[in-house]
């Protein structure tokens, strides 16, 4: 909030400047504004969690010498071929469209470097990331753009979408400046249209039907690959039983800080819940059901650093997928740019617009010029860092917890400092045994 | 579970195999039956859970699908008397029905004023004294087949539930069309 | 070539022995042509098909029968469920009876060919495939339908077309109405002739001076705030 020094200048809260600059951009354009990136209000997060760390009562792990092992086996309730991941960090799906070929492909990289997987996104699967990426999931998605069973069958996962944490309920998002001539051919679209995409999948609707639709992937292939349900953060304890009985071996849920290409602010800004609590719902869900580690779980919805990856953990997640931070890693708002940041009317730390393919980093857009900006090989380096000290970090807080896998964190090691962390995360505020809704005393 | 004379409702929690066995169902006789498997949607798997929902005396029905307004139409037909046992939003639908019945609609006006006062998605089979009526909302996403004989007419949501019928293979397979009150009585059989 | 006929009966071996079996015919290979008995509404029959077998099915099918063929021919004698042949990559799919909701979503190439009535969503989301209806088709067919043609040769339900973009619809008998941005236009010769192979490949003997021709206005393909009530 702006304190002008001035007196007699107050800002409102309510009709604050970013407020009174969109009604005035709504009145003189005449359409939603839409961006990209997740939720970008402050929420209640993994920030407000702690660890305990070993003292008197718990002995913690030196640290490299004594081992804390990070692999994770995801898909093993029905695939005759599960994946084995080295670290429990994947990279989440974003669409060929809304991102560079090069982007993806310095996505493939990384993650291969580091043992771990990738995904397509609203638009198929390019040859760049089949060929760089060393293990695949592959989206189905209510549009079906660019979706064929040759891909279906060289995936290693398959991935049915019901929705994204930016958007849940709303389907994809490209608008026509980024719809170059390759992603039209990929999509089945006429070339600098403003893509219409369908928010529930053609042929079929709820539950029981998604369960007769995964026989029918199953059957395609032969049984052997990974089936996961994604879900957009909303009535996650429901969503999460639901996957469980609709047949997945797998089930990500996206939180409202998940990001997306092209999104109505409207929609990101005041649908679907925080990670916090769908984290924690789809927990309770599978424990309830007792499929909790038989049905994984995958949480994604602004993960950013080793601490955010061992708290999700603690809370019972197998995996955490990300997305924005990824973009991040590759060059996404970097303050080298900021000269064409400026350009563009904005900053460093600041741009957001994914949706007119403009990305002065060259990720999220079609532009050559801009792309070529990445090179996929540099990128896969960036990419392959970041995960290796996300990857340290979850180690290092999980060993100052006496845990000799990264897998048997527990929510008790966590407390909360705020109450409505307490509440959302249900772990104790710190000091005390109170977890707020909770009947149960300690 | 049921109110009235000839209609007689049960449910338990199970697969449907067991639930047959338990309720001796092989024995039983009679001019209608309908059965509803349930997949939870937004409340707890429980037996006053299951469908089918008694809507007054000799009414019943089942749903599949899922109303998005359920909880307000909760609480409005509360205030008129609707008593309600779980929070499903099946229950939801069958206490409609009975609240227009008890207006004086006719089961087909209930049911067709139902399109546009639920919201969501749904195909309904309700099962009535002397005989069955079907609708789909105006979208009609969720499925349902109809199969008839010169002997019968049967519903199901998918017709793999029908095969075992006898002279199946000869029946007139058909669709219900969305927003249409279809309903049989053995009234109109004879 | 040796055409004798493989029979397998579903009510003897499931669903998923006989798909992988059809899986693992190799191009060249003798099995060519297959009889399946008793489908009895199973789903996924005979999907995932990757090579130019024929396969005959004896019966109704349930969910999903013939999804995302290459190459094969699949004929049902009977019914058909939800999302038959949805995903078609190429190859041919012929219903003699009717179809469910969802018939043809999503193909990208190929042919169906449906006898009797389809029900609604048919051709939804189509993106190159070619739908041939001797009967009527439900409400929202053709929806959101990307590339391809839908010939009926009855009638079409509510919202035909709605959401269209570049594909073709072709109507004999009545329609319902017209979704958002799909209008009636003049049917031009190269397209009747293009029309008139597609029936003769059905065996349809419609005619096609008889058919009036669907297809997008384009003006929802660039947001316009004017076209607003039209989302």
């Amino acid at each position: 909030m702006y304190n002008s020094t001035k007196p007699g200048m107050r800002e409102s809260a309510t009709f604050d400047r970013n407020v009174i600059h969109e009604i005035q951009r709504a009145a003189e354009t005449g359409i939603y504004d839409i961006r990209g990136w997740g939720a970008k209000r402050s929420l209640p997060s993994f920030d407000d969690l702690v660890f305990l760390g070993a003292s008197m009562s718990r002995y913690p792990l030196e640290g490299y010498r004594e081992k804390c092992a990070t692999d994770v086996v995801l898909g093993d309730r029905f695939a005759s071929e599960p994946l084995h991941l080295k670290i429990p960090i994947t990279i989440a799906g974003m669409s060929f469209g809304a991102l560079s070929a090069q982007a993806k492909e310095a996505l493939g990289r990384g993650a291969t470097l580091m043992g771990t997987s990738t995904t397509t996104g609203d638009g198929g699967m390019t040859s760049e990331e089949r060929m760089h990426s060393q293990m695949l999931v592959y989206q189905v998605l209510p549009s079906r753009y660019g979706f064929n069973p040759d891909d279906l069958r060289r995936a290693d996962a398959i991935e049915v979408v019901l929705g994204q944490g930016a958007k849940p309920g709303g389907g994809g998002m490209l608008l026509g400046r980024k719809i170059s001539d390759r992603v039209a051919e990929m999509r089945t679209l006429p070339k600098g249209i403003d893509q219409r995409s369908a928010c529930r999948h053609p042929d079929w609707t709820g539950p029981d039907d998604l369960a007769i639709k995964i026989r029918e992937l199953r059957e395609v292939t032969d049984w052997k690959k990974p089936i996961y349900v994604k879900v957009g953060a909303s009535r996650t304890y429901y969503d999460t039983a639901l996957a469980v009985k609709s047949g997945a071996d797998v089930i990500v849920v996206d939180g409202m800080q998940g990001g997306t290409g092209a999104t109505q602010e409207v929609f990101i800004e005041h649908v679907g819940i925080p990670t916090l609590p769908a984290l924690r719902q789809a927990v309770e869900a599978l424990e309830e059901l007792g499929m909790h580690r038989k049905v994984q779980l995958i949480i994604s919805g602004g993960i950013r650093s080793g601490a955010d990856v061992a708290k999700a953990l603690a809370m019972g997640a197998d995996a955490v997928s990300i997305g924005t931070a990824a973009l991040i890693a590759l060059g996404c708002n970097h303050p080298k740019w900021q000269a064409d940041y400026a350009k563009l009317g904005t900053a460093a730390g600041f741009f957001d617009d994914y949706q007119d393919g403009t990305d002065p980093a060259g990720i999220s857009t079609q532009d050559e010029a801009l792309a070529s900006r990445l090179d996929p090989v540099e990128g896969g380096r960036l990419l392959a860092n970041y995960l290796r000290v996300l990857t340290l970090e979850t180690q290092t807080l999980a060993r100052a917890c006496g845990k000799s896998h990264v897998h048997h964190l527990e929510p008790e090691d966590l407390v909360a400092l705020t109450i409505e962390a307490a509440a959302m995360a249900k772990v104790p505020l710190a000091g005390t045994n109170w977890i707020p809704g909770s009947n149960a005393s300690m | 579970m049921s109110a009235g004379s000839r209609i007689q409702i049960m449910k338990e929690v199970g697969p449907p195999a067991e639930v047959i066995e338990r309720f001796n169902v092989r024995e039983m006789t009679g001019t209608h039956a309908i059965g509803h498997t349930r997949m939870a949607t937004e409340s707890a798997v429980t037996t006053s859970g299951s469908h089918p929902f008694s809507t007054g005396a000799d009414l019943c029905l089942v749903h599949n699908g899922s109303l998005s307004n359920h909880n307000s139409l909760r609480r409005t037909l509360r205030r008129e008397g609707i008593h309600f046992e779980t929070e499903n939003d099946s229950e939801v639908a069958a206490g409609y029905i009975t609240s227009r019945l008890n207006r004086g609609d006719a089961l087909k006006e209930a049911l067709e004023r139902s399109l546009d006062d639920l919201d969501g998605f749904f195909t309904f089979a309700v099962g009535t004294g002397d005989g069955f009526a079907v609708l789909r909302d105006r979208i009609a996403c969720k499925p349902a087949v109809m199969a008839e004989t010169e002997d019968y007419v049967a519903m199901a949501s998918e017709y793999r539930s029908l095969v075992s019928l006898p002279g199946i293979a000869e029946a007139k397979i058909w669709e219900p069309e969305p927003a249409t009150v279809y309903s049989w009585s053995l009234a109109d059989a004879s | 070539m040796h055409r004798e006929i493989r029979t397998w009966d579903l009510s003897a071996a499931d669903v998923r022995a006989l798909n992988q079996s059809l899986h693992d015919l190799k191009p060249g290979m003798e099995d060519t042509h297959w009889r399946i008995l008793s489908p009895e509404g199973a789903h996924a029959i005979a999907c995932g098909l990757m090579v130019p077998v024929t396969v005959e099915i004896d019966g109704h099918v349930g969910y999903y029968c013939a999804g995302m063929n290459k190459d094969a021919t699949v004929i049902i004698y009977g019914n058909a469920g939800v999302g038959v042949a949805e995903n078609l990559m190429s190859g041919m799919v012929h219903v003699q009876g009717n179809a469910s909701q969802s018939a043809g979503a999503s193909g990208h190439g190929g042919l169906l060919v449906i006898d009797g009535d389809a029900s609604a969503r048919c051709g939804i989301s189509m993106k190159g495939i070619s739908i041939v209806v001797k009967g009527s088709v439900g409400h929202m067919s053709a929806f959101m339908a990307q590339a391809g043609d839908l010939v009926v040769c009855g009638d079409a339900g509510e919202a035909l077309g709605d959401s269209i973009y570049e594909a073709r619809i072709f109507v004999r008998g009545k329609v319902q109405d017209l979704g958002a941005d799909c209008i009636e236009m003049e049917l031009p010769a190269d397209e009747r002739e293009e029309l008139a192979a597609l029936l003769e490949r059905a065996e349809s003997s419609a005619r096609p001076e008889d058919f009036r021709r669907y297809g997008s206005a384009r003006e929802l393909y660039n947001f316009h705030i004017d076209h607003a009530g039209k989302y």
